[in-house]
C-alpha cells in the first residue's frame, strides 16, 4: 500500500450504482456517480432523508460493495481487496463519527477510546488513548462509564476515538444529531480544529446547511444525482 | 373486546417479533414446563418411594405391640377410613414329622388372615397369585426346606399340628423389623393358630395391625395413635422407625428439592433479564401512549393484559410439553425402577402454571409499574429513566416475595432457605471468581496476541454477562458432578470403608447349654469371632427412683426407654468399642458396673458415676456407670447399648450372639453349623447390604436424572441470555468491524472468549465438585477424600464445548456491508 503517499487523491469512485432489490421491484439509490475528493479536503455530503447519504458514505468508505462502478480509497481499489486487506485499510486510514456516538456501554471513556488502537495493535495504546482524551477536554473523566457521561461529552470520547488513531480520512455521520445547538456548535468546532490539526481528509454527511458551510466543498445528493453547490 | 385487553392483544401480537417478547415468552414457557414436570416427577417418585416403602411395611402403617391390641384400639382405628389386617408372629421350632432324625429348626412364624398384604406382594413358587395359605397349608422359604429336607406337599410340624407345604416363599414384604425379619420364615392361616397351641399366654409373639389408606387418612390416624402408645406398642410409619427406607426416602425428596429450587431459580433470573430488556424497550412506546391520552393506570392494566394473556397461551402450552415430556420420562424410568411409576396427584400438574403466573407478575411488576410512570418527555429526549428508589424498593420486595412463594412450594422453608442462600453466595462468589480467573488468563495472552488484546477488552465489556454465565454454569456443573460421582463413587467407597474381615454373618439364639460346642465348632473350622451374652432388660431407675419422671418428653421418646434392652457382660472390653470417659471395671466394686454407649448417655442426659436400674425378667439390678463407649453401630459385630461387669447377670437366663466372616467355599460352613445346631438362627449380612447398595443406586440414579433435567434448563436458559445479549454483541461486532477488525478477527475472538470462559467454568466446577465431595466423604462416610482427576479434564471440556456450541449455534455472521446499517439503525 506504498503508493499511497504519492497519490494526491484520497478517494476516488467512478460510474458508481447503488440498487437494492425489493419485493415491490427494484430501487436504484444512484447510478453512474463520479467523485473525486482531494487529500486533506473537507467535503459535506447534504440531502434530505432517504437520499442515500449514509449509504454513499458507507460505499466510500469501503465498508459495503456498489452494485456497479468502483471505488479507490487512497489508491486503493476497495474491490480487489480481501475481507482482512479492506479490515486493514480502515484500521490504518479510516475513522468515523456517528450520530449516536456508539460507544461500548460497558467500556470506559479510556477503554473505547482504546478500542481502535488495540485493533490497529499501537505499541502504547492507552498512553495515546490518554492524551487523545485530553485534547477534547476529558482527561479528568477517563474512567467514567458512557452512561456516566452527558450527550456533549459521549461525542468527544467518540471524536477523541476517531482521531487516536491519526487516520487519513474521517467519515462522520450526522455529528451534531443528537445534541443541543451549543453542544453541537462546540463538537463542531473541535472537529473542525482537529482536522486542520490532523490535516485528515473529512467527509461529512449532514442536512444542516449551516453545517455544511464549514466544509472547503458541499455535495447534495438529490433523486440519485450528486450535484457541487 | 373491550379496549384495553384488545390493545394489550394487538400488542402482544405485535410484540412477538421483538427478540426481548420472545425470549420472555421462551424463558416462561420453559419455566411453567418444567416446573410442571419436575412437580409431577417429585410427585410421582415421592409416591413411588413411599410406595416401595410401603412394600418393605407391607402397608401404609403398622400398629406393633408385644400383647394383643385391645378392642378398643381396634375399635379407634376402624372408625378411620382405612384398610386393615391383623398378623401375629412369633419365633418357633419346627420340625419335619417323616424325619425325626432332623434336628428341629427355629423359624419365624407368621399368622395372617386376608387381605394380606396391604401394600407389596408375596412371590411364591409356585406362584398362587393372591392367595393366602389355606387352612392347614403352610408356605416356607426354601432355608426351611433345605434344612429339614422338606419339599413341596410334605408335612411339618408346628407345635401340635401339621401343615402341608403348599409353596415356597420366595419373597415377602412385613418380615417383622429386627432380627425377626431374618429368621426363616414360615406363613401360615390364622385360623389355624389356635390349634397349633404355640402361642400360649405369656409366649413372646409380635402382634401386629397391618394399615392402609390415602395418605391424608393415614396422616390422621398416625397423629391420633401416637401419644395414645402404651409402653408394649410402637407404631412403624415410612418415615419413622425404618432407618433404611426413612433415610433413604428424605435423602431423595432432599436432591428433588435441590433439583426444583435450581430450576426455578434459573427460570425466575431469565424471566428478570427478559422483562427487565422488554421494558427497556417499551420507554418510547409507554411514553407515546401517554402522550396520546393513556392514563397511567390504563397502561398498566394494557401491560397486565398482556402478561396474562401470555401466561395463558403459556399455561396450556407448558402443560401440553410437560405432559409429552412426562411420559417419555416416564418410559425411561420404567427401564430404572422395577416397577411403573404410580400417577401425579391431580394438584401436581397446577403447580407449573400457578408459578408461572406469581414470577410473571411478582417480576412483571416493578417494571411494568416503572413503564406507566414513564415521563412523556422521554419522547424527546429519548434517554433512559433513571430508577428511583421506590421502584428499587418494589423490585426487592418482589424477590423476597418470589422467594417466599419459591421456598413455600418446596415444603421445606428452612432446608430451602439454606441451599437458597449457599446457591445465591455460591453463585456470586464464583461469578466473581471466574472473572477474576478470566482477567488473568487474558494478561499474558494480552502481551503475546493481537487477539489478546482485544479479549482483555471484551472481558471488560461483557463482565456482567460472565458473572452470571459462569454462576449458573458453575452451579449446574458441580450439582451434577457430585451428584453423578456420588451415585456411583460414594457407594464403591462406603463399602470399600468396611475393612475386609467385616463379619458377614450373625448368629443368635445361642443357647448357654450350645455355648462350649459352638465354641468348638467354631475353632474346629477357624471361623475368628466373640460369643457375647444377651440378656433383655429394661431399664426403669435413675439413681434409686423411677427414671420416667426424671425426664422430659423428648427423652421419654427415645427408642432405649420404649423397649427392652439387650444387656451384656463382658470381663475385657470389646476391641471394636471405644473407650471414651470413665475406666473399664475396678476390681472389687460395691455395686455392678456398667458401660453405657454414648448416644444413649447423651440421649438420656445420663453421667458418669450415675446409678442405672434394669428390670431383667421382673428382677431389679442396680449398676452404677464407671465408663462411655463409643459404639460403631454399622460395624457389623455384636454391640450393646449396657454392658454389665462380671458376675452381675450370670445368673439370669440368657442366650448368646455373635458374628463372623465367611467368604467363598467356607460359606458352606454356615450351613454345616445350622446342620449341626438347627435352633440358632443365622443371618446373611451380604443380602443385607445388597438391598441396601440397590436402594442407594436408584436413589442415585433418580436424583442424577432430575438433575440432568435441571442442567438441560440450566443451557436453554442460558442460551436464551445468550440469545438476548445477541443484539448488542452484534453491535460490537459490527463497530469492532468498521472500526477496522475483520470479520474473521471477530469471530476468533468469540471462539477465544466462549473457550476460555468454558475453560475457567469446568475448572471451577471441577474444584468445587471436589470440595464438595470431600466434604461429603469427611462428614458422611468418615473415610479420607480422594481426587478424581477425569473431573478436570471432562467438566472443562464439556463446559467448554457448551459455550463454543451454544455462542456458535446463536452467533450469526456479520457481513461487512451489514456493519454499517447496524450501526445507522441504532442511531
Amino acid at each position: 500500500m506504498d503508493q499511497s503517499t504519492l497519490s494526491p487523491t484520497m478517494i476516488e469512485a467512478r460510474a458508481l450504482s447503488k440498487h437494492f432489490d425489493t419485493e415491490a421491484g427494484r430501487v436504484e439509490l444512484f447510478t453512474g456517480l463520479d467523485l473525486e475528493i482531494a487529500r486533506g479536503e473537507s467535503l459535506a455530503i447534504i440531502g434530505r432523508s432517504g437520499a442515500g447519504k449514509s449509504t454513499l458514505l458507507s460505499l466510500l468508505a469501503g465498508l459495503d460493495t456498489p452494485s456497479s462502478g468502483s471505488v479507490s480509497i487512497d489508491g486503493h481499489r476497495i474491490e480487489a481487496l480481501d475481507d482482512q486487506q479492506r479490515a486493514e485499510l480502515r484500521a490504518r486510514k479510516i475513522s468515523f463519527i456517528f450520530q449516536s456516538f456508539h460507544l461500548l456501554p460497558e467500556l470506559t471513556a479510556l477503554d473505547n477510546v482504546r478500542l481502535p488502537l488495540e485493533i490497529r495493535g499501537t505499541d502504547n495504546p492507552e498512553q495515546d488513548a490518554r492524551q487523545w482524551l485530553a485534547e477534547v477536554g476529558l482527561g479528568e473523566r477517563t474512567g467514567h462509564y458512557p452512561s456516566q457521561l452527558s450527550g456533549g461529552e459521549q461525542q468527544r470520547v467518540a471524536i477523541a476515538r476517531a482521531f487516536a488513531t491519526r487516520p487519513s480520512l474521517l467519515f462522520a455521520d450526522e455529528p451534531t444529531g443528537n445534541l443541543d445547538e451549543d453542544t453541537g456548535g462546540a463538537i463542531i468546532d473541535q472537529l473542525f480544529r482537529l482536522n486542520a490539526q490532523q490535516e485528515t481528509t473529512l467527509i461529512l454527511i449532514t442536512h444542516d446547511q449551516e453545517l455544511a458551510m464549514r466544509c472547503r466543498r458541499r455535495l447534495r445528493l438529490h433523486n440519485g444525482v450528486l450535484t457541487e453547490v | 373486546m373491550p379496549l384495553l385487553p384488545r390493545l394489550a392483544l394487538r400488542q402482544l401480537r405485535s410484540q412477538l417479533r421483538t427478540t426481548e417478547w420472545r425470549a420472555l415468552l421462551l424463558a416462561t414457557w420453559i419455566a411453567i414446563t418444567l416446573t410442571t414436570l419436575l412437580t409431577l416427577l417429585g410427585d410421582r417418585l415421592e409416591r413411588g418411594l413411599l410406595r416401595e416403602s410401603a412394600n418393605l411395611l407391607g402397608a401404609d402403617l403398622v400398629l406393633s405391640s408385644s400383647r394383643p391390641l385391645s378392642n378398643e384400639r381396634l375399635d379407634s382405628i376402624s372408625a378411620h377410613d382405612v384398610q386393615t389386617t391383623p398378623v401375629v408372629q412369633f419365633p418357633s421350632m419346627i420340625s419335619n414329622p417323616a424325619a425325626t432324625e432332623t434336628p428341629p429348626m427355629l423359624t419365624s412364624v407368621r399368622a395372617v388372615e386376608s387381605p394380606y398384604p396391604l401394600r407389596g406382594e408375596i412371590l411364591t413358587q409356585p406362584a398362587q397369585g393372591q392367595a393366602l395359605p389355606g387352612k392347614g397349608e403352610a408356605w416356607v422359604e426354601a432355608r426351611i426346606l433345605e434344612q429339614l429336607g422338606l419339599g413341596i406337599g410334605d408335612q411339618l410340624q408346628l407345635g401340635y399340628s401339621q401343615f402341608r407345604i403348599t409353596a415356597e416363599l420366595i419373597s415377602s414384604p412385613d418380615r417383622g423389623s429386627g432380627f425377626r425379619s431374618f429368621s426363616p420364615q414360615l406363613l401360615i392361616n390364622r385360623s389355624d393358630l389356635e390349634a397349633s397351641g404355640v402361642l400360649a399366654p405369656g409366649s413372646r409373639a409380635n402382634f401386629r395391625l397391618l394399615i392402609a389408606g390415602t395418605a391424608e387418612e393415614i396422616g390422621a390416624l398416625e397423629a391420633q395413635l401416637q401419644p395414645t402408645l402404651a409402653e408394649h406398642e410402637r407404631l412403624l410409619s415410612l418415615q419413622l422407625d425404618q432407618p433404611l427406607t426413612g433415610d433413604t426416602l428424605g435423602n431423595a425428596l432432599a436432591y428433588l428439592k435441590l433439583a426444583a429450587l435450581t430450576a426455578l431459580l434459573l427460570s425466575a433470573l431469565t424471566i428478570l433479564l427478559s422483562l427487565r430488556r422488554f421494558s427497556q424497550q417499551q420507554y418510547t412506546r409507554s411514553a407515546l401512549l401517554l402522550n396520546l391520552g393513556l392514563n397511567p393506570g390504563q397502561l398498566l392494566r394494557i401491560y397486565l393484559y398482556q402478561l396474562l394473556i401470555a401466561w395463558v397461551v403459556l399455561a396450556l402450552l407448558g402443560l401440553a410439553t410437560a405432559a409429552s415430556l412426562d411420559s417419555a420420562v416416564q418410559s425411561w424410568l420404567s427401564r430404572l425402577l422395577p416397577q411403573q411409576l404410580p400417577q401425579a396427584a391431580a394438584l401436581a400438574w397446577l403447580s407449573g402454571p400457578a408459578l408461572g403466573l406469581v414470577m410473571l407478575i411478582l417480576l412483571g411488576l416493578p417494571p411494568i409499574l416503572s413503564l406507566a410512570r414513564v415521563p412523556v418527555a422521554h419522547l424527546l429526549r429519548g434517554d433512559t429513566p433513571p430508577q428511583d428508589r421506590r421502584a428499587r424498593l418494589l423490585q426487592i420486595s418482589c424477590l423476597v416475595l418470589l422467594a417466599l412463594t419459591l421456598l413455600l412450594f418446596l415444603r421445606a422453608p428452612v432446608a430451602a432457605l439454606i441451599l437458597l442462600a449457599l446457591l445465591l453466595v455460591g453463585g456470586v462468589l464464583f461469578g466473581y471468581i471466574a472473572q477474576a480467573m478470566l482477567v488473568r488468563v487474558a494478561e499474558p495472552l494480552a502481551r503475546r496476541l493481537l487477539l489478546g488484546r482485544l479479549l482483555r477488552l471484551r472481558l471488560r465489556q461483557q463482565r456482567r454477562w460472565h458473572r452470571l454465565q459462569s454462576a449458573v454454569i458453575v452451579l449446574l456443573l458441580t450439582l451434577l458432578a457430585v451428584v453423578w460421582i456420588s451415585r456411583a463413587d460414594l457407594l464403591s467407597e462406603w463399602r470399600a470403608k468396611f475393612p475386609t474381615d467385616t463379619p458377614n454373618y450373625f448368629v443368635i439364639n445361642i443357647q448357654p447349654w450350645q455355648k462350649s460346642d459352638l465354641d468348638r465348632f467354631m475353632q474346629a473350622n477357624a471361623i475368628d469371632s466373640a460369643l457375647y451374652p444377651m440378656i433383655r432388660g429394661r431399664l426403669t431407675q435413675l439413681n434409686g427412683k423411677p427414671i420416667r419422671p426424671q425426664l422430659t418428653p423428648d427423652q421419654l421418646g427415645d427408642n432405649t426407654l420404649r423397649r427392652e434392652l439387650n444387656l451384656s457382660w463382658a470381663l475385657d472390653q470389646p476391641e471394636h468399642n471405644e473407650l471414651l470417659a470413665g475406666h473399664w471395671w475396678d476390681d472389687a466394686p460395691e455395686l455392678a458396673q456398667i458401660s453405657v454407649e454414648q448416644d444413649m448417655m447423651d440421649d438420656l442426659g445420663l453421667k458418669l458415676g450415675d446409678r442405672l436400674g434394669f428390670d431383667i425378667g421382673g428382677q431389679q439390678v442396680d449398676a452404677e456407670i464407671t465408663s462411655i463407649r463409643g459404639v460403631e453401630w454399622t460395624s457389623f459385630r455384636p454391640n450393646f447399648y449396657v454392658i454389665f461387669s462380671p458376675g452381675a447377670l450370670e445368673s439370669y437366663p440368657s442366650t448368646w450372639i455373635t458374628s463372623f466372616r465367611l467368604d467363598g467355599e467356607r460359606k458352606r460352613l454356615a450351613t454345616e453349623m445350622l446342620q449341626q445346631f438347627p435352633s440358632l438362627t443365622l443371618i446373611d449380612i451380604d443380602q443385607l447390604l445388597s438391598q441396601l447398595a440397590t436402594w442407594l443406586k436408584r436413589l442415585g440414579d433418580s436424583s442424577a436424572m432430575v438433575l440432568g433435567l435441571t442442567l438441560v434448563c440450566g443451557l436453554i436458559l442460558m442460551a436464551v441470555t445468550l440469545l438476548q445479549a445477541l443484539e448488542q454483541r452484534r453491535f460490537e461486532a459490527a463497530l469492532m468491524q468498521t472500526l477496522g477488525a475483520s470479520g474473521e478477527q471477530t469471530r476468533r475472538l468469540d471462539l477465544l472468549e466462549f473457550l476460555l470462559l468454558g475453560l475457567v467454568c469446568g475448572l471451577l466446577a471441577g474444584l468445587s465438585a471436589e470440595l464438595t465431595l470431600a466434604g461429603l466423604h469427611l462428614a458422611l462416610l468418615h473415610v479420607e477424600p480422594k481426587l478424581h482427576p477425569w473431573l478436570w479434564i471432562t467438566l472443562p471440556a464439556l463446559s467448554s464445548l457448551f459455550f463454543v456450541v451454544t455462542g456458535f449455534l446463536i452467533r450469526r455472521p456479520l457481513q461487512l456491508d451489514q456493519c454499517y446499517r447496524l450501526l445507522k439503525a441504532q442511531s
